[in-house]
């Protein structure tokens, strides 16, 4: 038979600065690739409308 | 042998020949049998049994439970695989006899001498709990009599899964409260029946009386769980199950027990008050808490007893984490206070490892309160230096390695580095070299112990955590990344020589901060590739701690856009290791939507030159494009994953078309186009995407059309996706979505007119 697992006391904080630290690089990797995405269509979207119909 | 052989029907006649040993005399036997069928139970998987097997092991199990079973070695065995075999009988509890039966004997060995048998039997019911949660009414009022006998007066084990069984019915009603915020629907699930809600009133009572069996030193034993342990968690949960009702049946116990000579019903008080702080509406607590505020900063300096410290400093921690930010109403932390209350955790700091660890928690708590302060003079700024010097001294400290101690500096230390502002900007690049000094001081001890080792290097993870939030914080803005850019080659040495030592997290923190270096760095980042390499490649060969491995896959893409064409030498070795990594069976599922997000990455950078791994590369996104686009009747994790996969899949498609536009080679993804217009089309029809992926998706459309031109005009033509997706984004109310499909609907324009 498995062993029952006891439940995380509450007083055992719930910090994962671990866990905070991955995130918020992965958030700013995510926004700096929509930046890069976003510089490149703005980018062509000026040369577009430069160029004549 | 059982669990291989019977998935593949090879040992039909198994289960029928340990069933009719059932009926043999010698209870050694039966006990053996009946623990051999919890053992079959737990290892084969319910599907592989038919019901008919199923009934037959379970009226064999129930019978072996019985209160008219002579020998208690069979019964525990009984309960024992009943445990196991509750996962097969879900046929048995939707019929309102069979589950009468099973639930009566359960109940019934509750009561059972043994102890043993007690506890498997309470160990049942919190299984039932969680598994057949909506067929327990007709049965609550007698759990909760049953239980409530056994957390006054069983033995220990017993009480603590008494406990387990309400801290399981809390789980269950959060989770579903949580989904249906609240109001049940005829779609749902499961209805809420709100037993904790109902039983309330005794309930609590209950619970408070187990908060005063502390044990003495509990706090600085790290495996201890007692009743208090586990009631002052029950209550936490049943707090964030109901909310507000809990806070009149606490507070008459906390306002009898605070202030009472002997501590642990001081301690008690403090733990209720602490537990209760999650789930009822912070306006509800707001006036409660202004006055313990006083009461418990009092009590952290002055208290005699560690344990009382120790609640209190949590319970403090709680407050600032609960009730105090820009979302809350009402600032408990005001100008008047603030001040105290910093002297008061910084004195903490200096108490017993558990208190001081307690005081940096709140800390944390406190600082991470003000994260988004606009203020021009944020509350913590003035006590900036002080704060930072004692959680370093709290890390020098010789016990800091206790009660996580020193983790939870670091931690505080963190979070005061993130929340802080332009005018303690100087302070923070103070920091860099006192954190650089540690490090290099890691990396200088030699001739260390296996022990001392380890303890080195979740001291060097902490470190490159740290400088990792300082680089994130000083680059930033533009002046203080200008100052700090003088540090950068010392760093990356640092960070370099810390990859010498063998060690996931580690290594996954050093990555980490470089990625923000790189970042950081921009360019001239290049100087430091030649070098750093070997260690890019090795984190993408980590398939074990595939943290590591994902990563190093984000890192790759730092460095992509941080150095452009330059990061040209170092494609093949890449891309050779993120295909490998996609072929793998081993690589964790996880990470494979990056992989591909960052071959887009790699293509931008590179441009044109990513010619040459098209033909690698495309085939594995066409493939992973087809086993995403169709999956309906998936699970709302499954779906979850297929929309990282997706969005990662498109992400790559428009990397790849950005970087080939303006190319005299456009024309080489010519042939891929009807694929990935197909797959945009699919992605609409089948109208499960989340706006994330609609977003990107859209975007693909555009960036094909820019690319490709007036080639790709018929094709476009074709797709619906050009048609009446476009028009669904361009009606979108997100404004992210909107702006890719503007974008797709100039470039569209463009290639048909073309």
């Amino acid at each position: 038979m498995a062993p029952h697992d006891l439940r995380r006391w509450i007083k055992r904080v719930s910090i994962s600065d671990q866990q905070k630290r991955r995130d918020i690089a992965l958030q700013r990797q995510q926004q700096n690739r929509r930046d890069s995405q976003h510089q490149a269509r703005l980018l062509a979207t000026s040369i577009l409308s430069l160029q004549p119909e | 042998v059982a669990g291989i052989e019977l998935p593949h029907k090879q040992w039909p006649e198994l289960i029928g020949t340990l069933l009719s040993n059932i009926h043999q005399l010698p209870p050694h036997v039966k006990q053996a049998t009946l623990e051999t069928l919890g053992y079959l139970c737990e290892e084969v998987s319910s599907d592989m049994v038919d019901q008919d097997q199923v009934n037959k092991i379970l009226t064999a199990v129930v019978q072996g439970m019985n209160s008219s079973e002579g020998s208690n070695d069979v019964r525990l065995a009984a309960t024992r695989a009943l445990y196991n075999a509750l996962g097969f009988a879900q046929a048995n509890f939707t019929n309102d006899m069979e589950r009468d039966y099973i639930m009566r004997v359960v109940c019934e060995a509750t009561l059972s001498p043994d102890v043993k048998i007690r506890q498997a039997a309470y160990e049942c019911l919190v299984s039932i709990s969680s598994t057949y949660y909506e067929k327990l009414a007709p049965y609550i009022q007698d759990i909760f009599n049953i239980t409530a006998k056994a957390v006054k007066g069983d033995d220990e084990p017993v009480a603590l899964q008494a406990i387990e069984f309400w801290s399981s019915i809390c789980d269950e009603e959060i989770d579903i409260l949580e989904e249906y915020g609240g109001e049940f629907s005829g779609d749902s699930d499961v209805p809420c029946f709100y037993f904790i809600k109902q039983a309330l009133p005794v309930l609590v009572p209950m619970l408070l009386e187990t908060l005063l069996k502390q044990e003495e030193d509990q706090d600085q034993d790290e495996g201890c769980w007692n009743l208090a342990m586990a009631g002052g968690t029950c209550l936490g949960l049943v707090a964030r199950t109901v909310g507000d009702d809990i806070v009149p049946l606490v507070m008459p116990f906390i306002e009898e027990n605070i202030t009472k000579p002997d501590w642990r019903q001081r301690e008690a008080a403090t733990y209720a008050f602490g537990s209760i702080l999650e789930g009822p509406s912070p306006n509800n607590l707001t006036s409660i808490v202004n006055v313990a505020l006083n009461f418990m900063l009092t009590a952290l300096m002055k208290d005699p007893n560690n344990h009382v410290k120790d609640t209190t400093a949590w319970t403090l921690g709680r407050i600032f984490e609960f009730l105090h930010g820009s979302t809350v109403e009402t600032p408990i932390i005001t100008h008047s206070n603030c001040q105290q209350i910093i002297t008061v955790l910084l004195q903490s700091m200096k108490d017993a490892p558990n208190v001081a660890e307690k005081a940096c928690g709140a800390l944390y708590f406190l600082a991470q309160g003000y994260d988004d302060a606009n203020s021009s003079s944020p509350p913590l700024t003035p006590f900036f230096q002080d704060i930072v010097q004692a959680l370093l001294n709290v890390t020098h400290r010789e016990d800091a390695g206790e009660s996580r101690l020193r983790t939870s500096a670091y931690e505080s230390l963190n979070e005061v580095v993130r929340c802080s502002t332009d005018e303690t900007a100087p302070m923070v690049m103070q920091l860099v070299p006192v954190i650089m000094l540690e490090l290099h001081q890691t990396l200088e001890a030699q001739k260390l112990s296996s022990d001392e080792r380890e303890k080195q290097a979740e001291l060097q993870g902490l470190l490159c955590g740290c400088l990792q939030v300082i680089i994130q914080k000083l680059s930033a803005s533009e002046p203080t990344k200008y100052v700090f850019m003088q540090y950068a080659d010392q760093m990356m040495g640092l960070f370099l020589r810390v990859f010498a030592c063998r060690n996931a997290t580690v290594h996954e923190e050093a990555m980490l901060a470089i990625g923000a270096l790189a970042y950081a760095t921009g360019p001239d980042f290049a100087k430091y590739m030649s070098e750093f390499y070997k260690y890019l490649e090795m984190g993408l060969q980590n398939f074990e701690e595939y943290q590591v491995c994902a990563i190093t896959v984000g890192v790759v893409g730092d460095i992509c856009r941080a150095l452009e064409e330059k990061v040209l030498p170092y494609c093949d070795g890449i891309m050779t290791q993120l295909l490998k990594d996609l072929s793998s069976n081993q690589l964790h599922r996880s990470v494979k939507p990056p992989i591909f997000s960052c071959f887009g990455d790699i293509a931008l950078a590179i441009g044109e030159n990513f010619e040459k791994y098209l033909i690698y590369a495309m085939p594995m996104l066409q493939g992973a494009a087809d086993l995403s686009a169709h999956v309906s009747g998936a699970d709302d994790e499954i779906m979850e994953y297929t929309n990282l996969l997706r969005n990662g899949i498109l992400e790559a498609y428009s990397g790849i078309f950005q970087g080939f536009k303006n190319s005299p080679k456009t024309q080489l993804l010519m042939p891929y186009a009807p694929h990935i217009l197909q797959f945009l089309d699919s992605l609409y029809v089948e109208k499960d995407m989340d706006d994330v992926v609609s977003k990107t998706a859209i975007g693909v459309l555009g960036d094909l059309a820019d690319t490709l031109g007036g080639n790709a005009g018929p094709l476009i033509q074709q797709s619906v996706s050009s048609r009446d997706f476009l028009n669904e984004c361009l009606a979108s109310d997100d404004q992210l979505i909107k702006e890719s499909a503007e974008w797709a609907k100039l470039t569209i324009s463009r290639a048909i007119s073309a």
